[in-house]
């Protein structure tokens, strides 16, 4: 799922079309600023790809899934950051979307496709 | 030691269970937060309700509990020396302006960040305790993308993944430029520290255009051309009139930064990396002379990456993997396990951008010259696969990977690591010297050396990866030791550091000598009378 800006949404005013490698864009072609700092709640497998996926599962972090982690566990790691793992403040991932991601975390199957240590 | 049956042990669980209760400090040095030096509680209380009052109980991070996500940091600190008091985190421009009020009114220093992963530099923690993280996250917009000119306007909370993830979802034909951690990283905060990539538009602050900055006084200064009115022309011409003003709001702490104009650089039509292999540690010179005539002329259209092995072993291998020994891993260990590994002891990486036609073109130039000095080269042709070529294959087109981010586990699970990185002449002589002068301390104090140097154009950085291992106050000691003398001793030879963790900042900027810091002094005084900001960012009170 991706993130949905509460209010508005991101668009692209008479949008550029590429061809090839080529850019062919209309005078005053320009994207509308994004409208709001609050997102909707990120879904728990969308921010796994987004942040967790890229250490763990990818021979730089432990694998997590299938382990059935507790989500308690797993919500004081993220905020705490533990060993070399960083931390994430509430500012990045907020407590609604820790505490989904933790519950979904915790009972996610393992992926033949992660490869760890 | 038993184990609930996921793989983590009891001590384990109840440390992590002792965190997530702020009860983990068992000593004072432990502690997720400590008061600013000089500030009874009661106003710290007072500020606090006043911070409140701009941007909602929800973001003022002011317990143990909340605010543990900014002590957090892999560098040395035995002594305590870079705890924050707490965080607050706006989410407005006017809500910046409201906060340096309260911070002038009440004395209280801010540490302001944007995501707080300054990796190997100290993360979000600040030069000195006491100060409170000023959290630029929830400022996360891209204000602007002009799809014609390939300029963008971003908030220091926009990562490198949102904006990657805005060009995906519209289809733009750019690319974007990624430091080592991308994924969670600003794009404001990387370029106002003078970072760099791996594309040809690696030097992130010559990519700047425009800023907008709040000043202490809470008056906004739109650097270049941002303040024309009716101008249309902020991110397309850096220089402005007069004074140019942007440099003093890099790795400064004279204002805070609040929007950031950037060049983005087109997506090419074809684009094939290179790796160049050689085995021999003396080798490094050679190499050196051969990259820079292609970086001055333009051959090589982007920074040239020559990896140690090391370096490149630890992003996927713990260290008890490859040795067992507390002494330093021996040279010819090193090249057996760099030998298994299908890489040399350097492994240089560049690339051509362009079409196939230009490509076919330059390559046999830039092949002959690194053959001439016993250079191994490869493509995707012999190396696809291998995880060591295809990370700086993915980093030189723009590509998101937090692979580097296994350097800090390379002593194990604890993590421990800290940045050095001299720059020097883009020449021989000088990466030489500086392997052998890196080599001899680091080894002195039982340390392996893992470096990468970077080639701008005339000049390098030069990377260096101090890993030790912060679950013992003797490992973590022997670290900040060692540093110390790098510091001093590199200085001694007349190189000094572009950059510099929090727990260093005063010793570098005493190498830049005292009028360069008496003249920071007089700025800051000027602009941050009360010096609310980040003292002691860079060495400026």
């Amino acid at each position: 799922m991706r993130p949905q800006w509460k209010h508005g949404t991101v668009a692209l005013l008479g949008l550029i079309a590429a061809t090839g490698a080529a850019l062919v864009a209309a005078p005053g072609d320009t994207a509308q600023a994004q409208a709001t700092y609050e997102i909707a709640p990120r879904a728990p497998e969308y921010l796994y790809a987004r942040t967790c996926g890229y250490c763990h599962g990818h021979n730089v972090a432990p694998l997590i899934r299938g382990r059935n982690l507790p989500p308690a566990v797993i919500q004081a790691v993220v905020r705490s950051g533990m060993g070399a793992m960083p931390a994430f403040k509430p500012t990045e991932i907020t407590n609604t979307e820790l505490q989904a991601l933790a519950q979904w975390l915790s009972t996610a199957p393992a992926d033949p496709q992660e490869h760890g240590q | 030691m038993s184990s609930p049956g996921n793989g983590i042990s009891r001590r384990e669980l109840m440390a992590i269970g002792g965190a997530a209760a702020g009860i983990a400090a068992m000593t004072p040095l432990a502690h997720a937060r400590m008061l600013p030096a000089e500030m009874d509680r009661d106003v710290f209380a007072a500020a606090c309700r006043d911070l409140r009052a701009i941007v909602g109980d929800d973001w003022v991070f002011a317990d143990e509990a909340s605010t543990i996500s900014y002590r957090k940091s892999e560098i040395p600190d035995l002594r305590g020396e870079h705890i924050p008091s707490g965080a607050v985190a706006p989410a407005s421009v006017e809500q910046v302006q409201a906060i340096l009020a309260v911070a002038n009114r009440y004395k209280l220093p801010l540490w302001p960040i944007s995501t707080g992963h300054n990796m190997g530099y100290g993360m979000a923690t600040p030069a000195s305790s006491g100060q409170m993280i000023l959290d630029l996250k929830r400022m996360n917009r891209i204000l602007d993308f002009d799809a014609e000119l390939g300029t963008i306007l971003v908030e220091p909370g926009v990562t490198y993944q949102q904006i990657q993830d805005y060009i995906d979802e519209h289809d733009l034909p750019y690319w974007i430029d990624v430091p080592t951690v991308g994924p969670i990283v600003s794009m404001v905060g990387n370029t106002l520290e003078r970072g760099v990539g791996y594309t040809p538009y690696g030097d992130h602050f010559f990519m700047q255009c425009g800023m907008e900055v709040v000043l202490a006084d809470g008056s906004i200064l739109r650097t270049g051309m941002g303040s024309i009115a009716n101008g249309n022309t902020w991110q397309a011409f850096k220089w402005g009139y007069g004074p140019y003003l942007d440099g003093i709001f890099t790795q400064s702490n004279f204002g805070v930064v609040v929007k950031l104009g950037m060049w983005m650089m087109p997506k090419p039509p074809a684009y094939k990396p290179f790796m160049v292999r050689h085995h021999e540690v003396e080798d490094i010179a050679a190499i050196t002379n051969t990259v820079r005539p292609f970086r001055m002329n333009g051959l090589i259209p982007n920074a040239v990456m020559m990896m140690g092995a090391l370096y490149q072993l630890a992003m996927f291998n713990r260290r008890a993997d490859l040795w067992n020994q507390p002494t330093p891993i021996p040279l010819e260990v090193l090249k057996g396990h760099a030998r298994r590994n299908d890489i040399g002891v350097w492994n240089t990486f560049f690339a051509l951008y362009g079409t196939d036609e230009t490509i076919a073109a330059t390559e046999p130039i830039i092949r002959g010259a690194f053959e001439a000095i016993g250079g191994e080269v490869m493509t995707d042709a012999e190396m696809s696969g291998n995880p060591y070529f295809e990370h700086n294959k993915t980093l030189m087109r723009g590509g998101l990977t937090l692979e580097e981010k296994g350097l800090v586990r390379w002593w194990g699970r604890s993590g421990g690591a800290v940045a050095f990185a001299p720059v020097a002449p883009a020449k021989g002589g000088e990466t030489a010297g500086q392997t052998a002068l890196a080599t001899e301390v680091m080894n002195k104090w039982g340390f392996d050396y893992a470096p990468a140097y970077v080639v701008g154009g005339r000049e390098l950085h030069h990377i260096i990866f101090l890993m030790f291992d912060k679950g013992s106050d003797e490992s973590s000691a022997k670290a900040e030791q060692c540093m110390t003398e790098m510091i001093t001793r590199f200085g001694e030879r007349g190189w000094a550091a572009y950059r510099s963790a929090v727990s260093t900042m005063d010793l570098v900027a005493d190498q830049y000598g005292a009028t360069n810091r008496e003249v920071n002094a007089r700025i800051k005084q000027a602009l941050d009378p009360n010096h609310i900001l980040a003292p002691g960012k860079q060495g400026i009170a």
